[in-house]
């Protein structure tokens, strides 16, 4: 009796375990590369629209004149560059190549400066909501 | 003008978003998206027309 409980209980865990490991992959998919985690799993849907969102935000916010933030040693900087970082390749991929950071005077002088870069943020953080939502619908919490 | 488009692309893709994730339904989310939408659009005009009353 109690080795058919321990044989039923390690079934359970085994398959709660599997899960998890996709749902990582398509989580990691959908930050490194927005709607890439609904488009794996063929939620053409779901990843046109919330990637489509995200990816529209994040350029409308490079044309607007944002720039993107990065950690100096100021603390200040580390809560806009946490939310940047959300948009996953789209921030890295700047960030290695030196473009998009700097906030000159020229830029600064722009009347939609103030919007792009809360655009390039707010992209980055609708992007964890999607990536959470590629993570839920993976682990089979969502449909 | 231009302020107020910017917002409703903002309202817009927070919408978007906000509705695909927060429900299940189609229909529920297109609901919930249309009025996200519309408390993003008139919360922005409600506070632009407080701000514009306050001195400082």
């Amino acid at each position: 009796m109690l080795g058919r409980l321990d044989l039923s209980k390690a079934d359970n865990e085994e398959s709660e375990e599997t899960a998890p490991a996709k749902a990582w992959v398509m989580g990691i998919a959908g930050w490194l590369i927005p709607g890439m985690g609904h488009l794996l799993q063929g939620k053409w849907g779901r990843a046109l629209l919330l990637g489509g969102a995200v990816w529209a935000c994040f350029i409308l916010g490079f044309l607007m004149g944002g720039n993107l933030f990065q950690y100096d040693g100021s603390l200040l900087r580390l809560p806009p560059m946490i939310g940047n970082l959300g948009t996953g390749l789209l921030y890295i991929v700047p960030w290695f190549m030196g473009i998009g950071f700097s906030d000159d005077v020229q830029r600064a002088a722009l009347p939609t400066f103030e919007f792009g870069w809360t655009f390039l943020i707010v992209a980055g953080l609708l992007n964890y909501l999607s990536m959470l939502d590629a993570f839920d619908i993976a682990a089979g919490r969502k449909s | 003008m231009r302020h107020f488009l910017v917002m409703t692309a903002f309202a817009g893709f927070a919408a978007i978003v906000f509705g695909i994730v927060a429900k299940d339904s189609k229909r529920d989310q297109v609901i919930y998206g249309l009025k996200v939408f519309a408390e993003f659009l008139v919360i922005g005009l409600v506070l632009g027309w407080i701000l514009y009353f306050l001195p400082f």
